[in-house]
């Protein structure tokens, strides 16, 4: 009866330390879990801004473009009428042709540069091509934002949360069975110790292998 | 000992314990159910209000560039009409100075036409409406499908704006999910308040009276969980 006795006592205080142990490692996994959330948030709150950003960068771009292309096209335009006065026969038709060559066309190549200066937006039927200038200018701002990667991220660690949720619950039901076993009636008790041991174990051993799995993928990513 | 003896007061102090443990094992297993359920429907609520976030500044920027487009591209249309009717009217012009005997004034009136269809063609040349098959006039008599480029222009916009709409009421629907959830568990913490309880008092019918109660308020919880995950 006395070994009997002296068994229960070390049992409970056996427990006692395996409840403290599970409850500091629960608050551990409920942090770990509340870390990933937040940090899940700041990506998603990051790349939103960069949305917007990125977004404003390229309302920029579509109003730098089309005022270009609206330039450009009256270049087009004054080049097409000096080239007509230009042939025709009347002398004054042709000073003027000439003037507007030499004065005004060199200003409005410059008003509608580079579309109408750089050859590579020069298509063959003397257009422009403005879809080139636009996904250039596009190209320059990606480099710098990419909302969807910060958003690819940001659902990464929202899967891991969810996962990592599944861990603090399994660790949460081994609290409360531990606790049961202290508190119950001697044939209980070996039955709770063990459910609530083994909960423990795989609630742990779910939680190390979220976080493994988790770090190869955002390595990989 | 007979079989029909009253219990002994030991004995009911212990009476309805196992029910109990087994109500409180219950109660916590359907809460961890729920702090999952409702951890999940969060986070998607969380992605599907930054999506919903995400397209409507996309949607807007859309109907800005698309705005931008079609300023453009009526600026150029409405050039090419009127250098085409004003390279017309010089023609008539030319013509009339021409039965009119005065050749000189008719002949700078018909440069002036060239100069104007000149213009004209350039414009015809750079105007969607002339050089895309899909608002080009099938015949000279035509004019072009401006109602066509209308509808295509503001598609893309019009797209992203469905797609806004989608995340924005798969976002109200999850965080209504989520709201649910946490009602369920506030319900459910009345449960456990209720079994403590029963651990805690000695009578035995006092025992049972709150573990009937922290039984129907666990079935409130499972009706409002399932009516959540229906819904």
């Amino acid at each position: 009866m006395k070994v009997f006795d002296r068994f229960k006592a070390r049992f409970e205080i056996f427990n006692a330390i395996l409840i403290a142990v599970v409850s500091l490692t629960t608050a551990l996994s409920v942090w770990r879990t509340n870390v990933i959330g937040s940090d899940a948030a700041d990506e998603s709150r990051q790349g939103l801004i960069d949305a917007v950003k990125k977004q404003a960068f390229g309302n920029e771009n579509a109003r730098k473009a089309y005022e270009e292309a609206g330039f450009a096209f009256q270049y087009a335009v004054k080049q097409a009428e000096a080239e007509a006065l230009n042939k025709s026969n009347d002398p004054a038709a042709k000073d003027r042709a000439a003037n507007v060559e030499q004065y005004l066309l060199p200003n409005m190549q410059l008003l509608a540069s580079p579309l109408a200066s750089d050859e590579k937006y020069q298509n063959p039927d003397g257009t422009y091509n403005l879809q080139m200038l636009l996904e250039d200018m596009a190209a320059e701002d990606e480099s710098q934002l990419n909302p969807q990667a910060l958003f690819k991220r940001a659902d990464t660690l929202y899967s891991q949360k969810r996962w990592l949720v599944v861990g603090s619950i399994l660790l949460a039901l081994s609290l409360f069975w531990l606790t049961l076993a202290e508190i119950s009636a001697e044939r209980f008790r070996a039955w709770e110790f063990a459910i609530g041991l083994g909960t423990y174990l795989l609630g742990m051993a779910w939680s190390f292998a979220v976080e493994f799995i988790f770090f190869f993928i955002q390595r990989g990513a | 000992m007979s079989e029909n003896a009253p219990p002994t007061p030991q004995e009911n102090r212990e009476r309805y314990k196992n029910l109990i443990i087994v109500l409180t094992v219950l109660t916590t297993v359907l809460a961890a159910a729920l702090a999952a359920l409702q951890a999940d429907a969060s986070i998607r609520a969380d992605i599907a209000n930054r999506d919903s976030q995400f397209l409507a500044v996309q949607a807007s920027g859309e109907l800005h560039r698309s705005g931008l487009e079609a300023n453009y591209e009526f600026r150029i249309f409405g050039d090419y009409l009127k250098d085409q009717q004003e390279a017309t009217i010089l023609e008539l012009t030319a013509l009339e100075q021409e039965s009119a005997g005065d050749d000189e004034a008719a002949q700078t009136t018909r440069q002036l036409s060239a100069a104007a269809q000149a213009r004209a063609d350039v414009g015809q040349k750079f105007s969607i409406f002339y050089n895309d098959p899909r608002y080009a006039p099938a015949s000279a008599d035509e004019i072009p499908r401006a109602d066509q480029y209308i509808i295509d222009a503001q598609k893309k916009a019009n797209e992203l704006i469905v797609q806004q709409n989608q995340a924005s009421d798969s976002y109200r629907r999850w965080n209504q999910k989520s709201d649910s959830y946490v009602t369920a568990l506030t319900i459910l913490a009345v449960a456990f308040f209720l079994f403590g309880l029963a651990q805690a008092v000695k009578e035995a019918r006092l025992r049972l009276t709150f573990a009937i109660f922290g039984m129907v308020v666990i079935g409130l919880t499972l009706m409002v969980t399932a009516i959540t995950l229906i819904g």
